[in-house]
């Protein structure tokens, strides 16, 4: 490696920043063999296990849900202004609390206002 | 990538090069690779791509950003080009360009494992955990032979809150392996005990216990392990269990103060409980009679012990420590001052050792003081030395002021003159001084008491705090001076901002605000923002270096604590001050221009012009100093070309800041009041600031939210009934009527809430 | 005073206890480095009798020991390195420094099989050689010239860890004593 812009005059300097400038060492994440302890069979069973396992359809299905949820809600964009301009939030940020108060202004303003610190 | 920009074999090879030389940081070698290449294919898009990415590795951003859009339009469809497009941003921490440039280049190249990496590291250090867990995911997928992958994956799931999800991918590996792991595996060590907090967050005390008693033969972090194990059996109230795995922990470390407080529930005692007293003396005389070197389990007793019994503890504990000249003792024990009762039997058994006979029977201790340069002196001394010490500190605190005396004390102290170097006396005769409001001469006595030991920075660096409280900024500079890094950059202060030394920057800016000099003001607490964004960035590397170490407890500990990186009080106190200074200049944006506050006359403008001069002259003089230095150790300047330079500064009086934050006074106030707002709520002084900047801003139900805050955590505020007046002014004379919801909100949660 | 092991959160004030006290200093990238390599092996000493101001004040460390394990060792023996150990000159004559000491060293043998553990001490520093030597057991192995920045040497101290074998033997003796056999 190049050596770093100002060489440290200490030797406690020097292995500080040696120790620093390795830490990010590219491309060799995957450099390491893997152990060889393991069993391949077991693995593959493991990785498919885990794809069954994998919350997919069923948090999908619950994404869908609120989803569903969320349109049921009809949150009106002039809320959406007044809050971003009153409150001094996030487009974002203004449509979350909107939402998480039945689209109602006056009460997402009000526990705004009065969260407890 | 796009057909048209296909390469020659040998300049294949050579581009592979210059992607190993950056790889391996031998940036000139990549450099000349990849000049080399550009000279036959001056339209190279992948090969000016990784110049621009060698380039931003030497600090040249912008040239790098220029040459990687030539890139780009050269190579629209190269995921190289994509890729280092969102290398560079990231680089300049604009996070969220970087994402959609790792985006881009993965569509092109969907199986990149180095792409889908970055991608991963950039989701994890925006807290994008659904993001991060689907890249994981996908690492997983493409690699399920590495350990660290499933690892990997268990974070994720674990900082996306789905506990359950993580431990089961942890699970699922360990059932993969053939046969037990070495012991002195360490990844497996450690992703065991890391699989076990996952249980015990989850709240399953009993299988947590069951399982860390399972490992606990194979563990090799013992200490945990035994922490764990005592946590778990007092939350199953498996109380004598608890009470052995306590005392267990105590035989190692007697010092450490949960393992009592552990101990304690696991007895089932209560120090609220007067009844249970006695046992929780027995408790902690049982273990102070250990060893003569615990402090804690005699010290504790003070806690709860009352009346007689307090009196009597304490004069064993002061006597002891007095005896042994325990400098620290008082510092040990104010505390207790907040109990005006006991603050008064300390005084009093302090003031009666002070008019006892000496005594002489006190034997020296066998290893008291590591400082070998001089004598000890004789027990009697020791003791009165220490008494009237501790009565100095006792008169100095201010639970218990009374600085005449505190003046006498530690003049007999001085008189006593213990050494010739222990300057402990006369630092805090400084101290009083202080206290007393004698600035310069606090200051004046500080340097003395550092000139009697030259080579100890401790008394230095107290030395160049009192001189910046007393405004001597280039004094103190100096003397900070005497222990910095003589070759760097910038003199004594660009090694302290290098090594980040977060009280000096802010105390320099605070003297700063006193003498009204906003801009270096502005500039030093500017520079605390900045130390708190580079603790956030170091976090980056880690991302990946933890997960080969394996060891993850620790990464998980970090993550938690960045995510609460500006609670800390360093931040809390630079940022009240920038604000101040920002609501000013919003004032009086007059003060953007000059850099003096209202009212300053013309001859402290003169003066402070006059210091402005020395202290460039003094900063041209160290550098060229250091320049004459730097050259004669012959370090090769060549090098500065490789690396990142440090460059000079461009601002060194704050001027230039100053004039910025002036057009956009409470824009800038926003970035400090926001952390602070949503790290530290309940601190008042920032609701109090929150409440200023809002008003000015006229966000009136913001500045009322700062104001049912300072309610909330402190009903009789000072503060509290001035901020409502105010707000119910503002309300009264709006120029616009509020929208009528907003309206009904102030109506309902203020006016008629706070009636006058 | 509280004896414990370091968190990455009170890298801030370790790192202002350093900087006080001593001329080597560091940013707190190579504290984390430390704390996230070697968990196990850096402690602090904690002042937990301060009045608290906010519900944010962080704790005040009085005192640390900043220890890694020798990554390559030359000699082919693990061992560990003490990188920093200082204690506030307020908070001395409690045994602060030998404190923080041995439990670093009990973790570097538990944790890692550590042989012996090392340091590096300035030459002219007798108050720290007299701590390390007569209190801590420490033997000077050589000088390495010019070890510090300003031109400075340094004695190269190293102390033997087999003093913890005995203690660890205690220990699981008492274990068996006390709680039987238990299957592993």
């Amino acid at each position: 490696a190049d050596p770093p812009p100002s060489i440290p005059t200490s030797a406690e300097d020097r292995k500080a920043a040696a120790a620093l400038d390795s830490l990010d060492a590219r491309g060799d994440d995957e450099g390491a063999a893997p152990k060889k302890n393991i069993d391949r069979d077991a693995l593959d069973k493991a990785m498919k296990a885990l794809g069954a396992d994998k919350p997919k359809p069923k948090a999908a299905l619950e994404e869908k849900k609120e989803v569903e949820k969320k349109k049921v809600v009809k949150i009106d964009q002039a809320d959406v202004a007044l809050l971003v301009e009153q409150l001094d939030l996030s487009k974002t940020k203004a449509t979350e609390l909107l939402r998480a108060h039945d689209a109602d202004a006056v009460k997402a303003m009000t526990a705004f206002v009065t969260a407890p610190v | 990538m796009a057909a048209n920009q296909q390469l020659p074999s040998k300049e294949q090879t050579l581009f592979r090069h210059v992607v190993q030389n950056y790889e391996s940081k031998q940036y000139k070698k990549g450099l000349k690779a990849a000049e080399q290449i550009l000279r036959k294919h001056p339209n190279h898009g992948d090969t000016q791509a990784m110049k621009a990415l060698i380039l931003s590795s030497q600090g040249k951003s912008e040239e790098a950003f220029e040459l990687c859009r030539i890139a780009l339009k050269n190579a629209m469809k190269s995921q190289v080009c994509w890729h280092v497009y969102g290398l560079l941003y990231r680089g300049q921490r604009n996070y969220e360009e970087a994402l959609k440039a790792y985006r881009f280049a993965l569509r092109l190249d969907p199986d990149s494992s180095q792409i889908l990496r970055d991608l991963a590291m950039l989701q994890v250090q925006m807290r994008d955990y659904a993001g991060y867990v689907q890249s994981r995911r996908t690492m997983l997928q493409a690699r399920p032979q590495h350990r660290q992958n499933w690892t990997a994956l268990a974070i994720a799931l674990h900082m996306s809150g789905d506990l359950a999800g993580a431990e089961d991918v942890l699970q699922k590996y360990e059932e993969s392996m053939r046969q037990t792991p070495s012991r002195s595996d360490m990844e497996n060590a450690e992703a065991v005990l890391y699989k076990n907090t996952i249980i015990a967050e989850r709240g399953e005390m009993e299988r947590a216990l069951e399982h860390v008693d399972s490992i606990a033969k194979m563990a090799l972090d013992k200490t945990a392990v035994m922490e764990m194990r005592a946590q778990y059996l007092l939350a199953l109230d498996r109380k004598e269990e608890a009470v052995e795995a306590y005392t267990k922990l105590l035989r190692r470390n007697a010092e450490h103060r949960e393992h009592y407080e552990g101990l304690e529930k696991a007895k089932g005692l209560d120090r609220s409980k007067t009844e249970d007293h006695q046992k929780l003396g027995e408790m902690y005389h049982g273990w102070a009679e250990q060893s003569e070197r615990i402090d804690a389990p005699r010290r504790l007793p003070l806690d709860f012990k009352t009346g007689d019994a307090f009196r009597e503890h304490a004069d064993k504990y002061l006597r002891r420590m007095l005896k042994k000249g325990v400098p620290s003792t008082f510092a040990n024990v104010k505390q207790l001052y907040s109990d005006p009762e006991k603050k008064e039997v300390i005084r009093e058994l302090v003031e009666g050792y002070a008019s006892e006979k000496p005594q002489a029977n006190g034997s020296a201790e066998p290893n008291g003081s590591a400082d070998g340069s001089h004598s000890k002196p004789d027990a009697a001394t020791t003791w009165e030395l220490s008494v009237n010490y501790f009565l100095a500190q006792h008169y100095d605190y201010h639970l218990s002021r009374d600085l005449s005396r505190a003046r006498k004390h530690i003049e007999r102290a001085i008189e006593l003159k213990p050494s010739e170097t222990d300057y402990t006396y006369h630092m805090t005769r400084a101290r009083i001084m202080k206290h007393n409001g004698e600035v310069a001469e606090a200051s004046k006595a500080m340097n003395e008491a550092r000139e009697m030991d030259l080579k100890d920075r401790y008394i230095n660096t107290k030395c160049a705090k009192y001189q910046l409280r007393n405004g001597q900024h280039d004094d103190a500079v100096a003397t900070m001076g005497l222990f910095t890094r003589k070759e760097a950059v910038g003199g004594p202060l660009g090694d302290l901002l290098d090594m980040q030394c977060v009280w000096f920057i802010t105390e320099d800016g605070e003297a700063y605000v006193r003498q009204s000099n906003l801009a270096l003001a502005l500039k030093r607490f500017k520079a605390v923002y900045d130390i708190f964004i580079a603790w956030e960035d170091d976090q980056f590397d880690f991302h990946s270096f933890s997960l080969r170490k394996g060891m993850v407890r620790a990464y998980v500990d970090m993550l938690r604590w960045e995510d609460r990186l500006r609670e800390h009080p360093f931040f809390t106190r630079a940022a009240l001050s920038a604000i101040r200074i920002y609501c000013a200049l919003f004032d009086h944006p007059e003060l953007a221009k000059g850099g003096t506050a209202n009212g300053e006359t013309a001859e402290g403008a003169a003066e402070r012009k006059k210091a402005a001069k020395k202290a460039k002259k003094d900063a041209e003089k160290a550098e060229a100093e250091r320049k004459a230095a730097a050259a004669k150790k012959a370090t090769p300047a060549k090098k500065e070309e490789d690396g990142e330079t440090k460059k000079e500064d461009a601002d060194p009086h704050g001027l230039e800041l100053l004039k910025s934050a002036g057009e956009k006074p409470l824009e800038d106030a926003m970035k400090f009041l926001m952390p602070l707002l949503e790290m530290s709520p309940r601190n008042v002084e920032g609701q109090v600031a929150g409440f200023e900047v809002f008003m000015r801003r006229k966000k009136y139900l913001p500045a009322l939210k700062c104001l049912l805050a300072i309610y909330a955590v402190e009903p009789e505020h000072p503060k509290c009934h001035e901020l409502g007046c105010r707000l119910r002014i503002a309300l009264e004379r709006l120029e616009e009527p509020l929208p009528a919801t907003v309206k009904q909100i102030v109506d309902s949660e203020f006016l008629q809430k706070f009636a006058s | 005073m509280d004896i414990r092991v370091l968190r990455p959160s009170d890298i801030p004030h370790v790192q202002q206890t350093n900087i006080t006290n001593l001329p080597e200093n560091y940013f707190c990238k190579y504290y984390l480095y430390h704390a996230l390599s070697w968990p196990q092996l850096s402690y602090v000493a904690v002042d937990v009798s301060r009045p608290k101001k906010t519900p944010y004040d962080a704790p005040k460390i009085v005192g640390y020991v900043l220890a890694k394990m020798e990554e390559d060792p030359a000699d082919g023996i693990q061992h560990g390195h003490i990188t920093s150990l200082s204690v506030m000159r307020t908070h001395r004559r409690l045994g602060l420094a030998e404190k923080l000491m041995r439990q670093s060293q009990r973790a570097m043998y538990e944790t890692y099989g550590a042989v012996y553990v090392s340091l590096h001490v300035r030459v002219s520093n007798v108050a720290a050689l007299a701590l390390y030597r007569d209190t801590l057991g420490f033997k000077v192995g050589g000088t390495e010239a010019k070890y510090y920045a300003d031109g400075e040497d340094a004695y190269g101290m190293r102390m033997d860890l087999d003093y913890l074998r005995e203690e660890a033997l205690d220990e699981e003796s008492e274990d068996e004593n006390t709680m039987g056999k238990d299957e592993g």
